[in-house]
């Protein structure tokens, strides 16, 4: 569904790289965890995967069920099925969610020729999907994440991605800042929306979400490249050891190159 | 050698007029020879004076306008367009100053009411008691007051008596026909209501087409004790226009006064609205909403005075500012010795959409008590770059996303509108203002 060939990347604007060579495939029906310290570059893979303007590509492709996604907008790239749950959901005063819900859904059915919802349509499958986050339906008159607690985002970002159905998914730090109640919650909407039709990729600093979603596949992004891959059983292993020791063996390996 | 020295000049210098006819309704005649007088005498403002500094008025000063009845002005057509559906027998129609009785309807107005043309009311006695009382214009030597004052001889006359309620809405449409010169017209309005009287009023300036005129209107509003006024004001003058506006209020105790002027048309658009609080326990608003774009400028000079106990003051004005146009605010909030008590907020939010853009703006508070609440501020920014990304991502396009966002903006101020057309109206016209053909100029990151 998803391949990245040797993918780096650039502020706009500026020289420092921060993805130095990402390789990374994804099929459907599969659910990824990029794990790895701050500042190694994963928060950045996901916005250029979803079209950042911030960013710039300066080498490598990004394919998305095999056409080069590079050179699309967001809103193409959602178009196509693409989602990116941000990592601060954004406030947006006077836009509530149902306005923005319907605005997206029906245009993403519009770009792929499909039927467009009418208001009554659209509200019964909104109420169909409030269950997947555990919430009233209140939620959809309120203006987008203003005045929400992080959890409270955290779940709008997973309600948004369960009315959109997008094919792919990238979650940055979902489960970040969540207490104990909202991180179930959240991890469970996620489960009920992943699929054999469509695939995740969990971006996370900590193995804690993995606790309740199992990842097909763990990476290890490190000084901009993945630097490991291997099963779920990697994401114990980090949170065993942490993450100095794949440091050193990377940074070892950077030294010999 | 000598130095010329320029002599001050008059708006007489920008149009032509015989100011010495006079209505002969006595309480406007009377006007018309003050005003008269005044408009010979008042200097036209310039950018020396303080609440002229950043408004170019060169719009009236390069031009020349003549009375309507010489311009050449093409006469109405069908304009039932412009109809409220809520206001279909409670309606005066103005058509570039002049009242019109055929596309006029006051079936639905009760019989105790007053709602009609002033110069059909020539021995009335609130009529005479309150025509003028209220504009306290001169004092300021202001020149367009004085322009009103000089030349109106219709205008519209609402008399709401003791604990009445006028259930429509009375809809005052001001229209502005095409013309072969530029003109004049001086539109004016008197509201009295008497104690614990209710009404709802839309007064609304729109042009048929994109031609140039000088709108002049002076509104006075008197609310005796508990009387209750719901004012929305739709400016939507040909974009050629100028538009100068004086509305007044005079509320006494117990009344509530709520305004909303919308501003969406004219080249130069001033509105100076003034509330004066002459007893305890008032409630009021003076909210603006002004959308402009291309070369308009839309100023707003607005002066609350608490001069009693208790008052309820609140002004939010939001503005939106497009390709070089220019906004001006100046809000003057006075809270005079001994009123305590008052709550008044005041906020001007001003959002920039495009790099050419200008904003002029002040709150000016002059309180001379203690025990207030007075809360002010404004803002200036550009959209949010990262809101719009966050929608873009959600698969709106950039322009789609821009639209959404403007129209959030705005959608706190069309809200209050009370009667239902008046609030679909002001969404297409938001919607029609947001999604321009040409592409909005992206500013900032």
């Amino acid at each position: 569904m998803l391949e990245i060939k040797n993918l780096h990347a650039s502020v706009e604007g500026e020289d420092q790289e921060i993805l130095k060579g990402v390789n990374l495939t994804i099929n459907k029906g599969e659910i990824h965890a990029i794990m790895g310290p701050n500042g190694s570059g994963k928060s950045t893979l996901a916005k250029v995967v979803s079209g950042h303007p911030e960013y710039e590509i300066t080498d490598g492709e990004i394919l998305f069920e095999g056409e080069d996604i590079t050179e699309l907008d967001a809103d193409e790239r959602a178009h196509l099925g693409m989602f990116l749950a941000f990592q601060y959901p954004i406030e947006v005063p006077g836009i509530t969610n149902r306005t923005l819900l319907r605005e997206s859904y029906n245009t993403i059915a519009r770009e792929n020729g499909r039927e467009e919802l009418d208001p009554i349509e659209f509200d019964d499958y909104l109420k169909e999907k409030l269950d997947v986050i555990d919430m009233k339906d209140e939620f959809l008159e309120r203006s987008i994440n203003t005045g929400f607690s992080g959890g409270e985002k955290k779940k709008n970002e997973v309600f948004q991605m369960a009315v959109l159905n997008p094919k792919l998914a990238f979650m940055d730090e979902t489960d970040s800042g969540l207490d104990i109640d909202a991180l179930k919650i959240v991890s469970d909407g996620i489960n009920k929306i992943a699929g054999p039709e469509n695939a995740i990729v969990l971006i996370t600093h900590y193995q804690r979400l993995l606790n309740y979603i199992t990842p097909d596949y763990v990476h290890v992004m490190m000084g901009g490249k993945i630097v490991k891959s291997a099963g779920k059983e990697l994401a114990l292993e980090l949170e065993d050891q942490g993450y100095e020791q794949l440091e050193k063996e990377f940074s070892l390996n950077g030294e010999a190159q | 050698m000598s130095v010329a020295v320029k002599e001050k000049e008059t708006i007489l210098n920008f149009l032509d007029g015989d100011f010495g006819s006079v209505s002969n309704i006595p309480a406007i005649a009377g006007l018309n020879e003050k005003g008269a007088g005044n408009i010979s005498e008042f200097p036209f403002p310039t950018r020396k004076d303080e609440d002229w500094r950043f408004t170019d008025l060169r719009s009236i000063s390069r031009n020349h306008f003549v009375p309507v009845a010489e311009a050449g002005a093409e006469s109405i057509g069908d304009i039932s367009d412009y109809y409220l559906p809520e206001a279909t027998n409670s309606r005066l129609v103005f058509v570039n100053g002049e009242y019109n009785p055929e596309l006029s309807s006051t079936k639905d107005i009760p019989e105790n009411v007053v709602v009609g043309n002033m110069a059909a009311y020539s021995d009335h006695d609130i009529l005479e008691t309150h025509l003028g009382k209220y504009t306290n214009y001169d004092e300021d030597q202001d020149v367009f007051a004085a322009l009103n004052d000089a030349n109106f001889k219709d205008g519209t006359f609402i008399y709401v008596p003791k604990e009445t309620k006028v259930e429509a809405p009375i809809h005052i449409l001001n229209v502005f026909t095409d013309a072969k010169k530029a003109f004049y017209a001086t539109p004016r309005v008197l509201f009295v209501g008497e104690a614990y009287s209710k009404a709802t009023i839309v007064e609304e300036h729109v042009a048929l087409t994109q031609n140039e005129y000088l709108n002049v209107t002076v509104n006075e509003f008197k609310l005796f004790e508990g009387a209750h006024v719901h004012h929305a004001r739709i400016q939507r003058d040909s974009k050629k226009a100028n538009h100068i506006s004086r509305p007044i209020a005079h509320l006494d105790k117990y009344a509530e006064y709520h305004s909303y002027t919308i501003c969406l048309g004219a080249k130069l658009f001033r509105n100076d609205p003034r509330v004066v609080q002459n007893d305890e326990e008032v409630d009021f608003t003076i909210d603006g909403l002004v959308l402009i774009d291309g070369d308009q400028i839309a100023d707003t000079h607005s002066a609350i005075d608490h001069r009693h106990w208790h008052a309820k003051s609140h002004q939010l004005h939001k503005v939106v500012v497009n390709d070089n146009a220019h906004s001006i605010f100046n809000g003057k909030i006075f809270v005079r010795k001994d009123s305590q008590k008052i709550d008044s907020f005041q906020e001007n939010r001003n959002l920039l959409l495009s790099e050419n853009g200008t904003v002029n703006t002040k709150p000016q508070l002059e309180i001379f008590s203690d025990d207030v609440l007075c809360s002010h501020g404004a803002t200036i920014g550009h959209l949010n770059e990262d809101e719009v990304f966050y929608l873009h991502s959600r698969g709106l396009t950039k322009k789609k996303a821009r639209e959404l966002l403007v129209y959030a903006f705005t959608l706190e101020s069309i809200e209050t509108m009370e009667v239902e057309s008046v609030h679909k109206l002001l969404l297409d016209e938001v919607v029609k203002y947001t999604s321009r053909d040409e592409e909005f100029v992206a500013v900032g990151k």
